[in-house]
């Protein structure tokens, strides 16, 4: 497995435990059942994870793609959650302003799609069939 | 079918059952990127292919085959 793949999983892991977590938690704690998403402070250490295999032009180029479609899906979420804001809070509650909390809420689901999307898309290349970038 | 073919499994066996471990030394990518070429999961770059045709001291023809896939009708 190379050292791509092994981040790739470990992102999915935190994923699924911060989610995870959020959703258990909420029902006890409210709000503060965010605080499991600290949990992506992890990925700050994603450099680290099998550094001692190097990369080849394939690794290279999977992880160019699954960065490509995770930063796509990244816009196209924050495109939607600021579109959602704006019908939920001015077309549907008739309300004037927005709570500040509501563009860190943004910027989370953007880390989560970015990250998830990456790691799919890398992890769903190294099984099929990739071409070099230049050929 | 991919549009490249490779006939890196029988050159590995002519050249006295050369690894893929060996084969990817020399031409400077991982084993498992030598796997994927082999199963025409990954179309390499120019150079690489190069790379490897020199690791069996042949040419790149020799190792690799291109299937130009039929040309589509030009809209009206």
């Amino acid at each position: 497995m190379s050292a791509e793949q092994k981040r790739a999983w470990l992102v999915l892991i935190v994923t699924i435990v911060s989610v995870g977590g959020y959703v258990v938690l909420v029902p006890f704690v409210g709000a503060w059942a965010a605080f499991t998403f600290g949990l992506y402070f992890l990925l700050l250490f994603l450099p680290l994870v099998g550094r001692k295999q190097p990369a080849d032009e394939r690794d290279k180029s999977i992880a160019r793609r699954g960065t490509m479609a995770g930063g796509l899906a990244s816009y196209l979420a924050f495109v939607l959650g600021c579109m959602g804001t704006w019908w939920v809070a001015f077309a549907w509650k008739g309300q004037e302003q927005v709570s500040v909390h509501t563009m860190g809420i943004i910027a989370c689901l953007g880390a989560l799609v970015f990250w998830s999307v990456r790691s799919i898309v890398i992890l769903v290349l190294y099984g099929r069939h990739v071409e070099a970038d230049d050929a | 079918m991919p549009e490249v073919t490779n006939c890196i499994r029988r050159l590995r066996f002519d050249n006295g059952e050369m690894t893929q471990q060996e084969l990817a030394v020399r031409a400077g990518v991982t084993r498992q990127t030598i796997i994927a070429i082999e199963a025409g999961k990954y179309a390499p770059s120019l150079p690489l292919a190069f790379r490897i045709a020199r690791a069996f001291g042949a040419k790149v023809e020799e190792v690799f085959e291109y299937h130009e896939a039929p040309p589509s009708a030009p809209q009206a």
